[in-house]
């Protein structure tokens, strides 16, 4: 029974933890865009995230080891600096990203300036880094997070074409009024926001931290193999939404509020209340996320101790990380950098440095030296040699594309 | 320790875990014997540990750079890499297990700073729930 708990409550916040402001901006405006020519790609980064995700798990499960700590072994000390380096500056980025997210769903709701809850919401997510019953928090936000089911609502509300959309959705066409280079671009987009770096480092040290074993692996598998669809589900639904409602009206989104703003069209005052709910937890549960992983990275790379369950004083300089890279992140913030901008060059330079996390696991989930009888089947291996080779071509295509296309601008 | 390894590939860049099982850093680098005309490959002596020693091993500017900025933020004053001799040593294997406490280290002084950083925050000495 205890253990049905455990692994419901672990299903339910991979859902919500799928979904951060990176799917959010994503997923609408590649709905807003392309219509449902770009659905495709969501299924393509689920199936990735979830190949990749279970293998990390599993090398976390039956070896203990998480995969920064691993990345320094198997591509050793130089080229995994390099590595780390580009990694940590992704995940920042990314937690700026998160950050102004946070702050933009608290403006949606109160209308005060989003930069004023900007130092809030910074040292909110550090007080829960700190020392805040982590593990409480983060499956609070992310059963919160479910409340983003409400966009799936107001699509089947909505009463659509069904037959219409999978034909779109299945036959993807460029719209007339955009280029190839920017569908391309924002395929890569998408491809970066569903297979971020910083889940499979979080969800590992997290499995190392609880000390999952062998018995633990069903588990995994569980969380993965459900959790990430269901949330991918919700990825769709946003593009679906913004599909049907933004794209005829020639709305392109550069605010937070469109994403939105699908369901309060068909919903109402009610729906728009649990959209916004589900914003605020998606982005904060992501938040807490991208700084332990900030940590994670770093630490794991050196040898240092570290972990949300221990003492500070006991990880010092992973806690000194953290607390340095909220910092960092609110500071971005407070640039009054655009958010929304923030967030698509984090996902896109995501994108760019997928191979650097995914190979070296890759190669520690053939190695029997840490796996021994639990390396990867015949059928993963193919799967995720596949994916490498896209995700090899997908990194090498960004910097051109995004010159190209200018970033996405039409 | 008259043991035979590949110390390239089952000693660099491994995980050191101290005599209280705590994380100690990694292997950075070895310090070898001097073969001199002896044609037999050098014997290793002792473990280095530390962004100094990790600065000392990389090839590429770049990386020796982000190696001695580390160096420099976590452990001012210790730019040289901490040294443990073989004898030391308990047991080798995915990780390495030292018969020495991580704060014997001189690496150890990163760690003692930046708990002096933290260690006035309140609930620094509690256990997260």
């Amino acid at each position: 029974m205890r253990k049905l708990l455990e692994i419901a409550l672990g299903v339910l916040t991979a859902i919500g933890g799928f979904v951060d402001i990176g799917d959010l901006v994503a997923s609408t405006e590649t709905g807003a865009r392309f219509g449902l020519g770009l659905a495709w790609v969501v299924v393509v980064g689920v199936l990735g995230i979830i190949v990749y995700a279970e293998m990390a798990g599993r090398v976390a499960s039956v070896s203990g080891r998480a995969v920064f700590d691993l990345v320094r072994e198997r591509l050793g000390a130089g080229v995994g600096l390099l590595n780390l380096a580009a990694s940590f500056f992704i995940t920042l980025l990314t937690l700026a990203a998160e950050i102004g997210g946070v702050a933009l769903s608290l403006q949606l709701a109160t209308s005060v300036n989003y930069l004023l809850f900007v130092p809030i919401v910074g040292l909110l997510v550090w007080l829960v880094c700190w020392r805040v019953r982590f593990e409480l928090m983060d499956n609070a936000v992310g059963l919160l997070g479910l409340a983003l089911i409400v966009v799936a609502v107001a699509v089947w509300r909505a009463h659509p074409d069904w037959g219409a959309m999978l034909h779109s959705a299945t036959h993807p066409v460029v719209p007339g009024t955009e280029s190839h280079a920017a569908y391309w671009y924002f395929a890569i987009a998408l491809l970066g926001s569903a297979m971020t770096p910083y889940e499979v480092f979080f969800f590992s040290s997290g499995a190392v931290e609880q000390r999952w074993t062998r018995s633990d692996l069903l588990v995994n598998r569980l969380n993965v193999y459900i959790g990430f669809p269901l949330g991918g589900l919700l990825a769709l639904a946003l593009m679906v939404a913004a599909a049907l409602v933004l794209e005829p009206r020639g709305i392109d989104p550069s605010h937070l509020s469109q994403a939105a703003l699908p369901t309060s069209l068909v919903l109402g005052k009610l729906g728009l209340a649990l959209a916004l709910l589900g914003f605020f937890a998606c982005t904060s549960g992501a938040a807490l996320e991208t700084a332990l992983s900030c940590g994670y990275s770093i630490a794991q790379y050196f040898g240092w101790p570290w972990g949300k369950l221990i003492k500070p004083a006991r990880a010092p300089r992973f806690q000194l990380i953290v607390l340095v890279s909220i910092a960092l992140g609110a500071g971005l913030v407070l640039t009054t950098l655009d958010p929304i901008k923030l967030t698509e060059y984090a996902i896109v330079l995501s994108a760019a440095a997928l191979p650097l996390t995914y190979l070296p696991l890759l190669i520690v989930a053939n190695d029997p030296a840490y796996l021994g009888d639990k390396v990867n089947s015949r059928l993963s291996n193919a799967i995720a040699s596949a994916y490498l080779v896209v995700l090899v071509v997908a990194s090498v295509a960004t910097v051109p594309l995004m010159v190209v296309s200018k970033a996405g601008g039409g | 320790m008259a043991q035979r390894l590949d110390a390239a590939l089952e000693l660099l860049d491994r995980q050191l875990v101290d005599k209280d099982g705590q994380l100690a850093g990694k292997v950075d680098d070895l310090e070898l014997t001097d073969p001199g005309d002896n044609p037999d490959p050098p014997d290793v002596t002792a473990i280095l540990t530390g962004p100094a020693a990790l600065a000392g091993r990389l090839h590429t500017p770049v990386g020796r750079w982000l190696a001695k900025a580390a160096a420099r933020l976590l452990a001012p004053g210790h730019q040289q890499p901490s040294r443990v001799p073989l004898d030391q040593v308990e047991a080798v294997g995915a990780s390495i297990q030292l018969k020495v406490a991580a704060g014997q280290l001189d690496a150890g002084a990163g760690e003692a700073r930046a708990r002096r950083l933290i260690g006035g925050i309140p609930g620094a000495g509690d256990a997260a729930q």
